[in-house]
């Protein structure tokens, strides 16, 4: 079984145990972002005692489920080889979606719930449908899907953010972004569905059958198509998952924040891809791990969080993400090269 | 008549205009092993790929053990008993050795919906098909296939259609970019496979290893079978070769 959310604490783990057990840790893909993610959080705590408070700590998970529950479902999509950059537009699209329903009495908050997720499920197929029978690379096809998609929610908006405040009270509020408190932990159920997703992932990728057809279909299709696997209907159902969770986070953002904004997830779809592949998911596909993932979304939550506490102004973010970014994939590179010969 | 285990019957493959095969018929007997030999571009791989439901023939029927058959994709050849090596071995080099031959028939254990993989059992027969083609005793199952050398792919390709007992194994060019003592061990194996009840079609460039094994030579020109009978001792390279290129005499 995968461990979704991988504590600091397992780093001193095999310590105890033997040596070859400290070496596999530290040749497996997820060490390199572990070790970042340990040493953020120290520098930031080192910097900044209020990094480590409660408030801080419980505000950086809310926004960072939202996220990553996209990065999940990405990591599987580019395991498999493609990637879509129409993501953060139906992030913006399926809440104003929904509330554009709800608000104008056509159905209730459920319905119209289920109805925008159906349709991200549609906008998916049609992602992978045009990969798949049109064979077109899925950077193009996604490119023109975040544009028609982002296109449609600000003209059904004219650009105005949709009325959410009347989601007080509904019980679909309350399961997907209700919050209560442990202790003084102010804690959304929205961090209970990003733990599911990444226990239900992790499991699909590493343990299922499913998850060899998924590194098989993007490490050598060829081979894959050879072997019986259906090639394109792996490739189709991870569209459809991915669009359908970029969804699913866009309602859990819209109704925690009270606001559906037809602009809000512009340029996630970069930084999602930048999460999964700083955790160790291969650009190209064919090696992909949800673990590392997980890490990669909280190496960039950390260091946005982070930066700004410690007083570093807040437009020079990118500055260190694209570091973070260019640094790991030199990691990811030097490790490649040192397994391939044969150490 | 002799009981084919393949028979295709007039079969015609059309790539838009370009005539790729022209009414072939091409069979193999039980414990048959048959050289496949042509060109470039005289139809081999189009003629394997029919077989193997990698492409469609235009027209024409195969018959498995002498039932009319249905090659839609490559499920439909695996699940009728034939199995294709192909020249790059058609591995997945970033998965295990174990989970390269258990692709797409991954045992499975525990509840059916949950569909978890039985890595277990993968390994263990993963290791004891690895020392029947003689690289079991360095190379453990969980390698990944990248670090493995040309030979050792082959072994693994060659090992998986062992285990899942194919009744014909088609190997499509599988000696090349081997070494002498790899080319030696597939050699063996397809001597190995006839024994064990197999039948195997072989296609090669290189004449001589086909001369090695085979049972019976088969030689496609142009999208045709020009030659369907060679008896390998009965015959010499430099005539065979001759029916290849089709200068000279004319089969």
């Amino acid at each position: 079984m995968v461990d979704a959310a991988p504590a600091p604490d397992q780093l001193d783990l095999p310590k105890a145990q033997s040596g070859l057990a400290l070496r596999k840790l530290i040749s497996a893909p997820e060490f390199g972002p572990l070790v970042l993610v340990v040493l953020e959080i120290a520098v930031f705590t080192a910097f900044s005692p209020e990094f480590l408070s409660v408030l801080n700590i419980s505000n950086t998970l809310t926004f960072t489920v939202e996220l990553g529950l996209i990065a999940l479902a990405m990591t599987l999509l580019m395991t498999a080889g493609e990637f879509d950059l129409s993501v953060g537009s139906l992030f913006g699209f399926a809440p104003v979606m929904m509330w554009t329903l709800y608000n104008a009495g056509l159905t209730s908050l459920g319905v119209a719930f289920v109805v925008s997720l159906a349709v991200a499920a549609g906008i998916g197929l049609v992602n992978g449908l045009f990969v798949t029978r049109l064979k077109i690379p899925s950077f193009l096809v996604t490119l023109g899907m975040l544009l028609v998609v982002r296109g449609t929610a600000l003209f059904v908006t004219d650009g105005f953010p949709q009325r959410t405040w009347s989601a007080g009270g509904q019980w679909l509020a309350k399961t997907l972004v209700g919050d209560f408190y442990i202790g003084p932990f102010r804690v959304y159920a929205s961090i209970f569905w990003f733990a599911a997703a990444a226990i239900v992932l992790g499991y699909v990728l590493t343990q299922s059958k499913y998850g060899n057809w998924i590194q098989a279909t993007g490490g050598n299709p060829t081979a894959a198509r050879a072997r019986g696997v259906n090639v394109d209907g792996v490739k189709l159902a991870l569209f459809v998952l991915t669009a359908v969770m970029s969804a699913f986070a866009g309602v859990i953002s819209s109704i925690r924040t009270s606001a559906a904004n037809p602009n809000s997830g512009s340029g996630y779809e970069l930084e999602v891809i930048a999460m999964v592949v700083i955790g160790g998911t291969a650009l190209t596909g064919g090696r992909g791990t949800i673990i590392g993932t997980v890490l990669g979304i909280f190496i960039l939550r950390v260091m946005r969080n982070g930066i700004v506490m410690i007083g570093v102004p807040g437009l020079a973010y990118n500055i260190f993400i694209g570091a973070i970014i260019l640094g790991m994939m030199a990691l990811h590179s030097w490790l490649e090269r040192r397994h391939q010969t044969g150490t | 008549m002799v009981d084919f285990l393949v028979r295709m019957e007039r079969i015609n493959k059309l790539f838009g205009r370009v005539q790729a095969l022209e009414d072939v018929n091409f069979n193999v007997a039980r414990q048959e092993i048959v050289g496949l030999l042509g060109d470039n571009g005289a139809g081999k791989s189009t003629l394997i790929k029919v077989l193997s439901g990698a492409l469609q023939a235009t027209s024409g029927d195969i018959y498995v053990r002498g039932r009319k058959a249905q090659i839609r994709n490559a499920s439909d050849a695996i699940a009728l008993g034939i199995e294709t090596i192909y020249q790059d071995s058609a591995l997945v080099t970033q998965l295990s050795i174990a989970r390269n031959l258990f692709l797409g028939r991954e045992p499975i254990k525990g509840p059916r919906f949950l569909n978890r993989m039985d890595t277990a059992l993968m390994e263990r027969v993963a290791g004891e098909l690895l020392k029947r083609v003689g690289i079991g005793k360095t190379i453990p199952a969980t390698t990944p296939i990248s670090s493995l050398s040309g030979g050792e792919r082959q072994a693994v390709a060659i090992a998986r259609a062992m285990h899942f007992d194919s009744d014909l194994i088609i190997l499509d060019e599988p000696t090349n970019n081997l070494g002498v003592a790899e080319t030696q061990g597939v050699l063996r194996f397809v001597r190995n496979a006839r024994d064990s009840g197999h039948s195997c079609i072989l296609i090669a460039h290189n004449i001589h290893h086909v001369f090695q094994v085979v049972d019976r030579i088969v030689v496609m020109r142009r999208g045709r079978v020009v030659a369907d009978d060679i008896d390998p001792n009965k015959t010499s390279v430099a005539e065979v070769e001759q029916v290849i290129t089709g200068e000279g005499l004319s089969v």
